[in-house]
């Protein structure tokens, strides 16, 4: 999720009602610190090429537009597509061209090319995956497909 | 009452005679009760129905916070289920197109999941995450936590002999890159991350904690979303398995207990039960899983769990979990076969070794 | 038609219980009206109504069980000759077991076979004819059941491991003991396939004592078996199961794909109940046993090859 000054203070009130537990193997989620590199962060613009709609992660490749990597194609994890679809939201709603601009951090092995998409948005900073109204609510994603504006 | 024009002994009579004697039943029940009173369904069989698609999502620990009692205040609810939707909306705001890649070091919001499972990469977006963010409610309770015993709330001591694997298995924590086998079950896709299979069943706290029911004469079976796998519990007198057969998710045999259905498993595998997750703690061979299921109401199961695991906990552990209707589908949760992750991990430790050696 | 119209007190609870047994009412005459509905059986199913098979307390075919395919349409569905493996090499006399199987000798032998494809020969557009061929070449790096990927429709029916149904009045699930596949056949149709799946989206109707089950949303990296048969994402399945006899399924599909064949083309099989006493549904999860085939060289310490 995105972090600004403004949300951090409401962040880090949310209490730990979960347990870090002892573990056997140290094991939590599947551990995205153990794929990224917290010391290579990356913000990458371009257009997408191919949309990967696949568990565990969705892919979203993107061509570089910008000046620098101009040409790279570049691979965005994302999360599970089932949550998506369970919203209403279609792999067709984001279509091939459309212009995104991801920040994040590389995988450990910088010659993959590939990154999490730490916050994956339009060019004009809405989040990609929410209904045009952008609120949030679950319930504003509820439509299959393009919208007129072509955002999910 | 409908007339037949023809009455002849073949399939379609025996049927439709058949369903208007089950409607004329139907009836005398709608006739005789009070308007709000639920009644059990059940199956052609007669069994209380559990079946269909639930989930057990929800915004409410397994272990209870400190400082909390059993059942949470209306402030409490209230400021948990706040900023988890402020949160949600935090995130979904638009962001600045003119911002900079993150900060170099890792980002990092203070709470432990979250962070414990994106490291300091911040993750992905938070409208892919579907963890349940209202609390549990179990018998109309808002709690606090889903272990109800010990009475803390939390999970009971562990035995010195489970201490010790644990403190041992951390002192050889340097080789977790090394094989794909160092890493854990979920990014292996051979179950879910967390406990949503178990036994026992518990939520994830991400997303997918979905699960569908079946019932046959003799059969249960439990599908959960991720990662696509089943458990089956067979109705009867208990058969078991001989004490080296350990499947993934053990041995399972059930019975009715008037209208709640009581499962019991043994024959967890260690590779499943040691394997510790951020849900549960880990657990020995010795583990006896005890589960009851109750449908209380149009949307409602009632699941009961307890452990007794001699070989790992001081003492055994109950949980109570409310499932809910799901009125959405289960997507299939391929896992293995775009298993990117696990190559990237292993092929970044790899790099980050080179790296380290070139230095 | 409704023609007893029940009088209630006028009450408000009188209304009540009026409405809910006007609703009750037209339930069952809803059923009644299902239950009379005239249906074709086919022939399969005219023969299965005369034979002695389980049936559930609706009335309804009982395919409860664990079931499992003879033969080895698993190795290639169409008409074949044994051969000495899966992967060849040029040898000094003719074609030798590649390296990469070598030691599994007659184990790793493929057994002849009639296959079950009606008409003997997939009819393939020439291009996939191509494709098909290369594949089969290629087999050790292509074939999806190498690196336990889930098996797809209908190849995962006729695989060398069983699968159990589990049918309710209310549901019908199938669960493989090959890769912990499973499918949820839906009653009622969502349209179209949201989302390409492994297993697919099936959407299931009885016709007379046969459950017939469209497959569509399959994803196309499946194969149909061993020998590099094929599809697009274009395909889809009509399955038919209809039980000739309390232990045997006669199993039916008929596979469309216009981008990879000249026409629809059938495939048909018996299916034979496990009869053992206290049969269970195993597990193979083999993601396990593949993860030094896939991940082996990104070990810290990769086993010399």
């Amino acid at each position: 999720m995105s972090i600004n000054k403004k949300n951090l203070a409401l962040i880090l009130g949310v209490p730990a009602l979960m347990l870090m537990a002892y573990t056997t193997q140290i094991n939590a989620h599947h551990a995205f610190g153990a794929e990224f590199d917290r010391n290579a962060p990356i913000i990458l613009q371009g257009k997408i090429v191919k949309l990967e709609w696949v568990n565990p992660h969705t892919w979203i490749h993107i061509e570089i537009t910008t000046e620098e990597r101009n040409g790279e194609i570049w691979m965005v994890e994302g999360g599970t597509p089932n949550v998506l679809l369970r919203r209403g939201l279609r792999r067709d709603c984001l279509a091939p061209g459309t212009e995104i601009i991801v920040d994040g951090y590389q995988t450990k092995n910088h010659a993959l090319k590939r990154a999490n998409g730490r916050d994956v948005t339009f060019v004009d900073g809405g989040k990609i995956f929410m209904g045009s109204s952008g609120t949030g609510a679950p319930d504003d994603a509820q439509r299959r497909g393009n919208d007129e504006s072509g955002r999910c | 009452m409908a007339s037949f024009a023809k009455i002849r002994l073949n399939a379609k009579f025996v049927c439709s005679t058949v369903a208007l004697v089950a409607g004329l039943a139907l009836m005398i029940p709608t006739l005789a009760q009070n308007d709000d009173e639920w009644v059990m369904p059940r199956t052609e069989y007669g069994q209380p129905d559990l079946q269909g698609n639930w989930t057990n999502a929800t915004l409410t620990g397994v272990q209870r916070p400190e400082g909390m009692d059993k059942v949470l205040t209306e402030d409490q609810i209230a400021g948990l289920e706040g900023r988890r939707q402020e949160t949600i909306n935090a995130d979904a705001a638009p962001s600045d197109p003119d911002r900079e890649a993150p900060v170099k070091g890792g980002v990092y919001t203070g709470d432990a999941l979250f962070d414990g499972a994106t490291g300091g990469t911040g993750g992905y977006n938070y409208f892919y995450i579907d963890a349940g963010d209202r609390v549990a409610y179990y018998n109309g309770e808002p709690r606090s936590s889903l272990i109800i015993d010990p009475a803390s709330g939390r999970f009971p001591e562990m035995t010195d002999e489970a201490k010790a694997i644990v403190a041992a298995a951390r002192e050889n924590a340097g080789g977790e890159f090394d094989n794909p086998e160092s890493r854990p079950l979920g990014e292996r896709c051979l179950l879910s991350f967390g406990d949503n299979l178990g036994p026992p069943m518990l939520p994830n706290y991400f997303y997918n904690n979905n699960y569908t029911i079946v019932q046959t004469k003799d059969e249960i079976l439990i599908f959960t979303e991720m990662v696509h796998d089943v458990r089956i519990v067979r109705l009867g007198e208990p058969n078991p398995l001989p004490e080296n057969m350990r499947p993934w998710m053990g041995d399972s045999w059930g019975r009715w207990e008037g209208d709640t259905l009581v499962v019991e498993t043994s024959n967890l595998p260690l590779k499943q039960v040691n394997s510790a997750t951020y849900v549960t703690p880990g657990g020995s061979e010795q583990m006896k899983v005890t589960e009851r299921f109750t449908r209380v109401g149009e949307r409602e199961i009632n699941y009961e769990v307890t452990v007794d695991d001699p070989g790992y906990y001081m003492a055994s552990w109950s949980a109570e979990v409310p499932f809910t209707r799901l009125d959405e589908n289960i997507y299939e949760y391929a896992c293995h076969e775009a298993n990117y992750s696990l190559f990237n991990v292993l092929s970044g430790a790899r790099a980050e070794e080179a790296r380290e050696e070139s230095r | 038609m409704n023609k007893n119209k029940t009088r209630f007190r006028r009450s408000e609870q009188g209304h009540r219980y009026a409405a809910k047994a006007t609703v009750a009412f037209a339930a069952v005459l809803l059923v009644v009206s299902a239950c009379t509905a005239p249906t074709e059986p086919t022939d399969a199913s005219a023969t299965a109504q005369e034979s002695d098979i389980p049936r559930t307390p609706s009335g309804r075919p009982d395919f409860n069980g664990i079931w499992q395919a003879l033969g080895n349409a698993h190795w290639n569905i169409e008409p074949h000759m044994a051969s000495p493996a899966l992967a060849m090499q040029p040898g000094p006399v003719g074609p030798v077991p590649a390296t990469a199987v070598l030691a599994f000798g007659a184990v790793g032998s493929i057994p002849s076979g009639m296959g079950i494809v009606e008409g003997g020969e997939i009819p393939y557009l020439p291009e996939a004819r191509v494709k098909q061929i290369e594949n089969k070449e290629n087999w050790a790096e292509r074939d999806p059941e190498v690196k336990c990927y889930l098996p797809g429709v209908p190849r995962a029916t006729y695989m060398q491991f069983p699968f159990q149904i589990f049918q309710s009045d209310a549901k019908f699930f199938i669960s493989y003991e090959y890769a912990s596949a499973q499918r949820d056949v839906y009653f009622e149709d969502p349209g179209p396939a949201e989302v390409d799946s492994w297993m697919g989206q099936s959407v299931g109707r009885w016709e007379g004592d046969t459950l017939v089950v469209d497959v569509s949303g399959l994803h196309e990296g499946s194969w149909l078996d061993r020998a590099g048969n094929h599809h697009s994402y274009q395909m889809k399945v009509t399955e038919r199961y209809t039980l000739s006899g309390p232990d045997h399924i006669l199993y039916e599909a008929t596979i469309e794909d216009p981008a990879t064949y000249s026409r629809p083309w059938t495939i048909r099989l018996p299916l034979y109940r496990n009869i053992t006493e206290n049969a269970r549904l195993g597990q193979f999860k083999c993601v396990e046993y593949v993860e030094e085939l896939i991940y082996g060289e990104l070990r810290k310490n990769p086993i010399e090859r």
